[in-house]
């Protein structure tokens, strides 16, 4: 019998034909394949294990276990698994590209009805996965792949976590910090799927905006970005906010009205944006009464997935995030004023921030005016698009929070169960 | 797992009786029964409940354990997947799934803490990693197990049966002694363990059962099912398993 194993294991192996390497993942190398018995071509992620002879890699066992479960036109499917010379690996359809190369690709314009299309399919997996109970946690656009005929879908559920159990404890170390919602910032430990919500709604801001909304440099500037945006919320607007085990008193700001921030934004599409930035994550809008807002039914109607426009697939341009930025064009728009006062993260090239923002005003679908006429009063989203020579590093869960969330993830079980 | 059961693979992948008291040509050969089958997954499961004692896990983990156990023998022969190392690395497997890691050094540590005589228990982490593997792909990578744990106690509250939690709960674990977790919803499992229970304590509650737009039919199947457990658990005697167990390979 293990002799037939091995010719089994050899036989699914033998299934794919490999072809370049894609990049490297979470856990492993993923390269693309041929899928001899379907002639789809897949992604397939191969399964590093671990050194500390811990066997099937933690994260990675998560993803497997959910993947299984979920399976919707809007979440990436996973085709297959085995193990081929130790490593486990992993079968996925083939994704061309995810929706940050879309932000970030200049070339393209996103119409009212593309951004609608997107944050849609967004809204969609993400409304699945909640009513499997399921919580996805990272949800940010590289994590949003989009496929051959333009289907977005939800990603790399290595941080994925059932829920369910109303006074289950989890970890707040999640997400990465530009889509952590105010809650998770304050520390809480019993949250719901509101977490992810919040996280569709910095998505929804930066398909509007074409760069990343509230781009915080610590979890302490993210609240304060979060509330130089929407104001400092009162006990009244989220009665639990002062019980949260981090909860620090901010200084009271004001925020401003959606409509500055998004200026080019239609009233139902800033009434969808402002359910799901609401700070109590209990009146937040969940994922499916998000797909039954109004600004799913008024026109625009939303484009077609096979008609959106999408960057050219990820190996046929050699290193799109350079050819993005040239600083020679465009005219030079001075920093406005207000910029001064925020604690700006220090970037190489810092000086020369503002031409990508005049740039990506020309050539963004939102013909916003130009910054430099309206400097006395600039939203605040103009003083975060100014990174420089190159685009803004995105942070994800970076080490320290990893060995945190790791120390965080192994110590959830010794905490008692209702079971 | 709050998660919907009826959309789950746990409930697409219910088999019936038929189907789980398999015995595989190999195992014949070796002059393994169905009866003998039972036996050797009967002591397999209270091994599995004794290592988890020592590693300490939730009542959660140790009913996937056995769940993922009984799982792999309706579709592997105990020749080619001996239970002595598949109950061991299905604990391991179900630690890490339910979201409580145990560390494979401690569990082999414990195994060799209780079979301090029994060479043929003796298993180290690189067989234990490579047989985890293979229970992945005997269990085909699924691995969400729904248990009647949850429904019990909700069930029981709103029957007004709450002082019946210990016994009921305690039913509940014996069921896993027996293949029932692989053939029926979690949720008739819990209700089987009530209606034992409140025939015991002579609770008159049929109306409240009748309401449940249940099939009560198989819940009292289930029930019949566990008390003939009981009545068969006499009969399990040590001779009988270490029989079983002899002729498993060494």
């Amino acid at each position: 019998m293990a002799a037939v194993d091995q010719l089994l294991t050899k036989k699914v192996a033998d299934r794919y034909l490999k072809r370049e390497v894609l990049g490297e993942g979470t856990y492993g190398v993923v390269y693309k394949a041929i899928d001899t018995k379907t002639g789809q071509t897949v992604a397939i992620k191969k399964i590093r294990l671990g050194k500390q002879k811990e066997g099937v890699n933690f994260t990675a066992l998560r993803e497997i276990k959910l993947l299984k479960e979920l399976k919707d036109p809007n979440i990436i499917e996973l085709i297959d698994a085995f193990p081929h010379k130790g490593n486990l690996h992993l079968v996925f359809e083939f994704m061309e590209t995810d929706l940050e190369a879309v932000i970030r690709d200049r070339n393209i314009v996103l119409s009212p009805a593309d951004i609608k299309s997107y944050i849609q399919m967004t809204l969609r997996g993400l409304a699945f996965c909640h009513k499997k109970w399921v919580l996805h946690r990272d949800m940010k656009p590289n994590n949003l792949l989009i496929g051959p005929a333009g289907q977005l879908k939800l990603a790399d559920f290595g941080l994925a976590r059932v829920f369910g159990s109303p006074d289950r404890r989890f970890t707040h170390q999640v997400f990465a910090r530009w889509y952590r919602a105010p809650e998770l910032l304050f520390g809480a430990k019993q949250y719901g799927p509101g977490v992810d919500v919040w996280a569709a709604a910095c998505i929804f801001a930066e398909l509007l905006l074409r760069r990343p909304f509230l781009q915080g440099n610590s979890d302490i500037d993210q609240l304060g970005k979060i509330f130089a945006a929407f104001g400092t919320p009162k006990p009244s607007q989220w009665p639990d906010m002062v019980f949260l085990p981090d909860y620090v008193e901010y200084q009271y700001v004001s925020g401003q009205p959606l409509r500055t921030l998004f200026p080019m934004a239609s009233d139902d599409c800033l009434d969808l944006l402002g359910k799901m930035f609401t700070y109590d994550p209990k009146a937040r809008i969940s994922a499916q009464q998000a797909l039954e807002h109004r600004y799913f039914t008024s026109i625009p109607p939303p484009t077609e997935p096979a008609s959106l426009p999408r960057p050219p697939p990820k190996k046929e341009s050699i290193n799109p995030k350079v050819s993005d930025f040239n600083p020679q064009d465009g005219p030079t728009v001075l920093s406005p004023p207000r910029k001064q006062r925020r604690v700006m993260p220090h970037r190489e090239g810092f000086d020369a921030n503002a031409h990508n923002m005049i740039k990506m005003d020309d050539h963004g679908n939102e013909p916003r005016q130009a910054a430099g006429e309206r400097s006395e009063h600039a939203p605040m989203s103009l003083d975060f698009s100014v990174f420089g020579m190159r685009p803004p590093n995105r942070p994800t869960i970076n080490s320290a929070d990893r060995s945190h969330l790791k120390k965080k993830l192994d110590l959830e079980f010794q905490l008692p169960e209702e079971e | 797992m709050a998660a919907n059961f009826w959309t789950s693979s746990h409930y697409k992948q219910l088999l019936d009786p038929e189907e789980v008291d398999v015995v595989f040509p190999v195992d014949k050969e070796r002059g393994i029964t169905v009866e003998d089958a039972k036996l050797i997954k009967f002591y397999m499961t209270n091994y599995i409940v004794k290592l988890a004692q020592y590693v300490k896990v939730r009542q959660r983990v140790v009913a996937t354990a056995i769940t993922y156990m009984r799982r792999v023998f309706t579709r592997r022969s105990m020749t080619d997947y001996n239970p002595r190392l598949v109950a061991p690395t299905c604990l391991y497997l179900a630690a890490k799934a339910e979201e409580s890691t145990v560390q494979a050094r401690l569990l082999v540590f414990y195994i060799k803490k209780i079979q301090n005589t029994e060479e043929k228990y003796k298993y180290e982490i690189k067989e234990i990693l490579e047989m985890e593997m293979k229970i992945l792909e005997a269990l085909n990578y699924y691995l969400v197990v729904y248990h009647p744990y949850r429904a019990l106690s909700q069930l029981l509250q709103d029957a007004g049966m709450s002082d019946s939690t210990q016994q009921t709960w305690g039913l509940v674990n014996d069921t896993y002694k027996m293949d029932l977790i692989l053939v029926h919803p979690p949720h008739l499992i819990a209700l089987a363990c009530i209606y034992i229970a409140s025939v015991q304590k002579e609770k008159e509650n049929t109306a409240w059962f009748e309401e449940l737009r249940v099939d009560m039919n198989v819940v009292k199947n289930i029930a019949m099912e566990i008390l003939d457990f009981y009545d068969s658990h006499k009969l399990m005697t040590d001779d009988r398993i270490n029989a079983a167990m002899n002729k498993l390979p060494g």
